[in-house]
């Protein structure tokens, strides 16, 4: 059974169909990247399966359940979500940051992420004072620390140096090998996603 | 941390025994008095000072940590810096509540009703700021705008309708706590104490806010259900601190920025820090207002801005950044 069914979705903002009609599966144990132009309906599509944007038409299905039924509290069990140019505004240390809303069991998987995605070193650092690239490992590492189905990650891999890109994509791949279904918005080349098991190029 | 805690403790103290000693009475042998409370209790001098000055000082802590408290609500739940109370129209519409109950005859001033009737305005005022709002900016904008209406509302209605029981336009737009009673505080102590538990309570929801909207969805929780219940604890902290001494300025908007700066943002220890610097400035704003030109009384509202302003200045510019 497919983790995410994208079933004949179309997607409007404003009065632009930024997708139409479009149909995807995302096996569990698989990563799946979203390559494609700006405006091209990449973030919308991701929005969507995050329950944040309603679809104008179509269904999204999550582990076998419509996801328009499904609550808030369903839908954060079942899949993480990763976004794009976090602003942080409030001078919260990282640490802070990453146990905010998260239970017992996500807390205690804080060292190990910290670990994956080398990020000791500024933990107790205001995230004011981070750079774009350490800004979004906190994101990243919030989504981490929870245990989902599902992981959605809007451009992972932007803004990060080459030793992070590899430490992210590991443990991406880890999750994959864990059995976990991870979706990513790429702005790179096609070419450089092998570690990829299916590329969506444009979503028309 | 524990040591700030108790130095702040301390200067809470030190200056209520201060405003003990001062104010529009000459009392002598002052100091006895205080420091032995059961000494000649049926003496004028132990009236003046334990049933006249001992509930405005407790009165002037009291609503100065609600409202500092109600800054952390109001700038954490909204996630701008600039909020605080009279900026969201909470305190406008708490006072249009008593006054409406007031002049309509469904309360009086310093019952239970009419703190509920103002907890109601100010949930109502504060609800609809933030439903017209936008945008961070708009929820600023509107606000204003609300609370001049509301504020608008009640100076009319008390230049139409004169009655002292509904008290003086200056009273809603100042505030004063020269009308506080023992029996006031009877009120205001469970209602605070309630606000302030519910605040602590629920002070880690709203660090999640500062993730913005949609990371909080993501964790499963509802935003706007977190902001409903900050909400309703300001209102009830505005409410028991409006019914009994009015609108006073600025402090809300001060001591959070204040607390911010000594403690960084988590909001449990804003509500302990915030509340604590609010009381503090309070309860010297309210002893200067009494004891600097007596027997006049200086508007309360402006010595809390003449004192939080600078301070709130000076913290911004040395933490160099407002959101610190």
């Amino acid at each position: 059974m497919a983790m995410i069914s994208i079933k004949d979705v179309t997607i409007v903002r404003g009065n632009r169909t930024v997708i139409s009609n479009f149909s995807a599966e995302m096996e569990p144990g698989t990563i799946t990247a979203i390559v494609g132009p700006n405006g091209c309906g990449k973030s919308s599509l991701v929005a969507a399966i995050a329950g944040d944007i309603e679809v104008a038409s179509g269904e999204i299905w999550l582990a076998g359940r419509n996801l328009a039924h499904l609550t808030l509290h369903e839908q954060a069990e079942l899949r993480s979500v990763v976004m794009q140019n976090r602003n942080y505004w409030l001078s919260y240390s990282a640490a802070e940051v990453l146990a905010m809303g998260q239970d017992a069991s996500s807390r205690a998987r804080i060292p190990l992420v910290l670990e994956q995605l080398n990020m000791a070193h500024y933990i107790d650092q205001s995230v004011t004072t981070l750079s774009g690239g350490e800004a979004q490992r906190v994101e990243i590492a919030r989504a981490l620390i929870q245990d989902s189905q599902i992981y959605l990650l809007d451009e992972p891999l932007a803004s990060q140096d080459s030793q992070s890109k590899v430490r992210i994509i590991d443990c991406l791949k880890q999750l994959r090998d864990q059995g976990k279904t991870i979706l990513i918005i790429a702005h790179i080349d096609k070419g450089a996603l092998g570690w990829c098991d299916q590329v969506i190029d444009t979503l028309s | 941390m524990i040591k700030r805690a108790i130095s702040l403790a301390a200067l809470v103290l030190f200056f209520s025994v201060v405003a003990l000693s001062l104010g529009a009475a000459e009392v002598s042998h002052v100091w006895s008095y205080i420091f032995n409370p059961f000494h000649d209790a049926s003496s004028t001098s132990h009236q003046i000072i334990w049933q006249i000055r001992a509930p405005r000082i407790a009165a002037a802590i009291l609503i100065g940590a609600c409202l500092g408290i109600a800054g952390v609500l109001a700038q954490g739940s909204t996630n701008n810096p600039l909020a605080d109370p009279a900026i969201l129209g909470t305190s406008a519409g708490a006072a249009v509540g008593v006054v409406a109950g007031v002049l309509l005859n469904i309360v009086t001033i310093g019952s239970v009703g009419a703190v509920l009737l103002a907890a109601i305005g100010a949930l109502l005022a504060t609800l609809l700021t933030f439903s017209l709002a936008r945008s961070a900016l708009q929820l600023i904008t509107i606000g204003i705008g609300v609370s001049a209406i509301l504020t608008a509302l009640v100076g009319l209605a008390l230049s139409m309708i004169s009655r002292p029981d509904a008290r003086s336009v200056s009273f809603w737009s100042f505030g004063s706590l020269a009308l506080v009673t023992p029996k006031t505080l009877v009120v205001l102590l469970p209602v605070m104490a309630l606000g302030a538990a519910f605040a602590w309570k629920i002070a880690p929801t709203i660090d999640l806010l500062s993730l913005g909207d949609e990371s909080v969805r993501h964790m499963g929780f509802d935003p706007q259900r977190i902001r409903r219940r900050a909400f309703i604890v300001l209102a009830t902290l505005i409410a028991a601190t409006v019914s009994s001494v009015g609108s006073i300025a600025f402090l809300a908007l001060a001591a959070p920025h204040i607390a911010r700066y000594l403690v960084g943002p988590q909001n449990r220890k804003l509500v302990f820090y915030s509340a604590a610097i609010g009381a503090l400035i309070l309860l010297i704003a309210d002893t200067a207002s009494r004891a600097l030109v007596p027997p006049n009384e200086l508007p309360i509202g402006l010595l809390t801005s003449l004192l939080g302003a600078p301070i709130l200045i000076l913290t911004l510019k040395r933490g160099g950044d407002i959101w610190r």
